[in-house]
């Protein structure tokens, strides 16, 4: 399965399909909900994706990297700031935008880089103290302790490499469970998601992971851990499952800023179940799920497209989806995926729509769906091709039909199909069976005359 | 010297061959000892003489171009007359000195460019040959090769139509699997040519699928129009049996690249992308003369997306369908559904009025008496196979190699090799 390629590609290909012009988001507030290379991360994507808010998620994530040891992220965000603030500079040269730009502080670089390797320095030394010592539990913390370090200059592979060294040195349950976490963490920071998966699945799997900790401790991993596969599930595209996974989540235990806030949770889960869950399913694990309720709280737009779309307001809740377009693809992990949700979560808006009738007029189809009728058109033969609406298109008089199925001629049809290709099959047996008997075998290289 | 009379044939054959080079060096004598030959007596006897001739260059002392031809003339019509009237009995003893003499006269008349000469003389030839109607024999292949060349496809179908049952070996050799091999190529070709895509996809399946080691042309030539046809009859790319051979995924398939990319493309069902990569492959498609039937997939597209249509729409405009099947103008569309409502292949009314396409459901019911006959036609080819199967079976059953392998198999385990073979034999 190709799974590092695909995040990447998306990046790259859609980078320039779109840029959002209006976006509705406090960045500031979207910006303190996360910690650590997330919030970086999520930054630069905005920055990259929205000329809006570039400057200010920019300086926002330069003075949230003065703070760490990641030196090349640093540098790398000045570059970008200097090229945007000259490129905008030009017209805008009275408004003075530039002034409050941060220079780029040759000094912190290397009072950092220096700091940097000293620490590492130290490190590397305690955990060589430890190994010679052979203190299980030392060497352990002192793989993690680099670990730690590695992540915070922003060098992820190594950091990978630390923590699952650590996997050696673990004792305990409680331990597997931590350096699990700690994997996952930079792998999701990688997007390598088979990875994650494995380890959530090594950290699930764990003998006494329920026991060995506070009920309260273990809710709060196990939230963590499902979050982090609902991730990778949707990373990889499997949204059903994503779904499932996030709807396991627990709003109380919900505190892991490094990886996803609550409100992400609420909108990945809400808009995969959207997408992928039926009626039932919906009602059951989503409208009714008293933990997702909570969730859904905190996000009251998907909340209400929720609703309108059980109640089956489908042309009110279309509009609020396309409300909340913008800033979903500002959103790093479910950006890629927003074409695909949306169109699934229209697919099965008109299969709703036409489930319980005979004839549907498709004006009046098309007006409850926000669409005209040429669209309205197209989707619905797609639909009909791929086999999920039993129905035909009257274009002529724009009425759209269920199709009734004749059971018996289909059978006829069927069985005639498959006597000829048994008759078939037979045909080539019986041949096959005479070439064998006469040994016939190509052998050497022959020419055609 | 040759004619000694009836008796023992086998003998004969071993004297014949023996004598091949005493007469290879009295060529000029030949017609001499032929006309002291009886036809039906000494049909053996003319058979080795008559393929000695072929073999040799036309007599040369001052010829000139009309002397040629009229000794070619003339040998024909010595071999016709041979053909005609030997005695059926006595050339099966020698059958491959037979089908070699068949094989010259093909190659003779394919440089005289009169392959239709040479058809009834070979079906004729089929016949003498085979002991049952179902008997591969060495000449099929040379009549399906003048057939295709002189485009006369009939005489070729009476033998095509016929399922081979048994192949017989050849003065004791096994049959060689090129001539089976070509035989199942052409006639892929010549049901391609009448536009019997079914029976061409099995042919082309039964030259993929025939047991091999090596890479054989034929074989490689026979996968590109598998493809090909596939995409015409299936829309898609048919599942090679299980049993083929492993040679062909793995050294022919990279060998016929062009054609895997076609059926890629041809999966989008988008139109002018499979025209695209028609245009970006046509070198290769026309070396491989294979570019008719690469328009034929193309066509076979706008048609399938027709077929598409019916499934969606109850009506639509002409207009419509050719924007939605990507043709270039309504009439061209009208053009496209006129032919396919002639050859069954949709069911649709043309409202010339208002220019509107209505689609019906199949109107066959499996109600009528037609319907029933054909039903049972088919019923009794099924169960006709399934009989054909079992006394195969039988006949393995009973075979006393069989039952010592499949009992000594019981009584020790080291027969593990020849089990497997007993189980290749009775599938």
């Amino acid at each position: 399965m190709q799974v590092d390629a695909p995040p990447e590609d998306n990046d790259n290909t859609e980078e320039d399909l779109y840029l959002v012009e209006n976006p509705t988001l406090d960045l500031e507030i979207y910006a303190n909900s996360y910690t650590g290379l997330a919030r970086l991360y999520r930054l630069m994507y905005i920055a990259d994706h929205c000329p809006v808010l570039r400057v200010e998620a920019l300086k926002m994530a330069i003075t949230y990297v003065m703070n760490t040891f990641n030196v090349n992220l640093y540098q790398q965000l000045h570059k970008k700031l200097q090229q945007c603030v000259s490129g905008m500079s030009l017209p805008d040269v009275a408004s003075g935008g530039s002034q409050d730009v941060p220079s780029f502080d040759q000094t912190w670089v290397e009072n950092k880089t220096k700091k940097a390797a000293l620490k590492l320095e130290k490190l590397d030394s305690d955990l060589k103290n430890y190994k010679s010592n052979s203190i299980k539990e030392s060497i352990r913390r002192g793989n993690d302790d680099l670990g730690d370090h590695h992540l915070d200059c922003g060098d992820l592979s190594n950091a990978l490499k630390c923590y699952s060294r650590a996997r050696d040195y673990c004792t305990s349950g409680k331990h597997v469970v931590n350096m699990c976490l700690n994997v996952i963490k930079v792998s999701v920071y990688l997007q390598n998601w088979s990875h994650v998966l494995s380890y959530v699945n090594k950290a699930e799997s764990t003998p006494d992971f329920s026991e060995a900790q506070g009920k309260e401790t273990s809710q709060a991993i196990l939230t963590k851990l499902k979050c982090a596969a609902g991730l990778a599930e949707l990373a990889t595209k499997k949204y059903k499952l994503a779904a499932k996974q996030f709807l396991q989540a627990n709003l109380d235990h919900c505190d892991f800023p490094e990886l996803l806030s609550a409100s992400n949770i609420a909108i990945y889960g809400g808009l995969c179940a959207l997408a992928t869950f039926d009626r039932a399913e919906l009602q059951k694990h989503v409208i009714f799920s008293s933990s997702f309720k909570l969730f859904l709280e905190l996000e009251p737009q998907l909340r209400d497209i929720i609703f309108k779309f059980y109640e089956s307001k489908y042309a009110h809740c279309l509009k609020l989806l396309d409300e909340i377009k913008d800033n979903l693809y500002l959103d790093m992990y479910i950006a890629p995926h927003v074409n695909t949700l949306y169109t699934q979560i229209r697919n099965r808006a008109l299969i709703q729509y036409f489930s319980p009738y005979h004839s549907a007029d498709m004006n009046k189809m098309a007006t409850a769906l926000n669409t005209t009728v040429v669209a309205l058109e197209d989707e619905l033969m797609q639909l009909i091709l791929e086999g999920q609406i039993q129905a035909r298109i009257d274009s002529h008089n724009k009425i759209l039909y269920a199709k009734d199925m004749d059971q018996r001629s289909s059978t006829f049809e069927k069985a005639l199909n498959m006597g000829r290709d048994y008759q078939r099959r037979t045909r080539m047996l019986i041949l096959r069976a005479a070439l064998l008997k006469a040994q016939l075998c190509v052998k050497v290289f022959i020419l055609i005359v | 010297m040759i004619n000694s009379l009836a008796g023992n044939y086998r003998d004969l054959c071993d004297l014949l061959i023996k004598s091949t080079e005493l007469l290879e060096k009295n060529g000029q004598h030949l017609d001499t000892v032929l006309e002291t030959l009886d036809l039906q007596q000494h049909s053996l006897g003319m058979l080795a003489v008559l393929s000695i001739k072929l073999s040799l260059p036309p007599p040369s002392p001052n010829s000139n171009q009309p002397q040629v031809s009229d000794y070619q003339e003339i040998v024909f019509t010595q071999v016709q007359e041979f053909i005609m009237g030997c005695n059926a009995e006595q050339i099966r003893y020698a059958p491959e000195t037979f089908a070699e003499l068949c094989d010259m006269l093909t190659r003779q008349l394919i440089e005289a460019k009169s392959p239709l000469r040479g058809i009834e003389l070979l079906c004729c030839a089929i016949r003498k040959l085979q002991l049952s109607d179902s008997e591969l024999t060495l000449v099929h292949a040379n009549l399906c090769l003048l057939c295709l060349l002189a485009k006369c496809f009939k005489p070729a179908l009476q033998f095509l139509d016929i399922d081979i049952t048994s192949i017989p070996p050849q003065d004791g050799f096994p049959f060689d699997v090129k001539h089976f091999l070509i035989y199942y190529y052409f006639g892929g070709m010549v049901y391609t040519a009448v536009k019997k895509y079914d029976r061409a996809l099995y042919m082309f399946e039964a030259v993929i699928s025939t047991p091999a080691m090596a890479v054989s042309h034929i074989m490689l030539e026979a996968y590109k129009k598998y493809i090909l046809v596939s995409l015409v009859l299936h829309g898609k790319v048919s599942h090679m049996p299980k049993y083929t051979s492993q040679v062909v995924t793995r050294f022919i398939k990279p060998l016929s690249l062009a054609y895997h990319d076609l059926a890629t493309v041809y999966a989008t069902n988008n139109t002018e992308e499979v025209r695209l990569a028609v245009t970006k492959y046509s070198d290769t498609f026309t070396r491989d003369g294979n570019i008719g039937l690469t328009k034929q997939v193309v066509a076979s597209l706008y048609k399938k997306n027709i077929q598409r249509l019916t499934k969606t729409f109850l009506t639509l405009s002409l207009s419509d369908v050719a924007s939605r099947v990507q043709l270039s103008s309504p009439a061209e569309a009208e053009r496209y559904i006129l032919n396919m409502i002639d050859e069954g292949e949709i069911f649709a009314t043309i409202n010339q009025k208002d220019g509107m396409v209505v689609f019906h459901d199949d109107p066959e019911k499996y109600n009528s008496p037609g319907m029933l006959c054909k039903l049972e036609e088919e019923m009794t080819i099924c169960t006709d196979l399934d009989r054909q199967i079992q006394r195969m079976e039988e006949e393995i059953m009973v075979n006393p190699q069989y039952v010592k392998k499949a009992c000594g198999a019981q009584d020790d385990d080291l027969t593990t090799g020849q089990t497997s073979k007993i189980s290749t034999y009775s599938m």
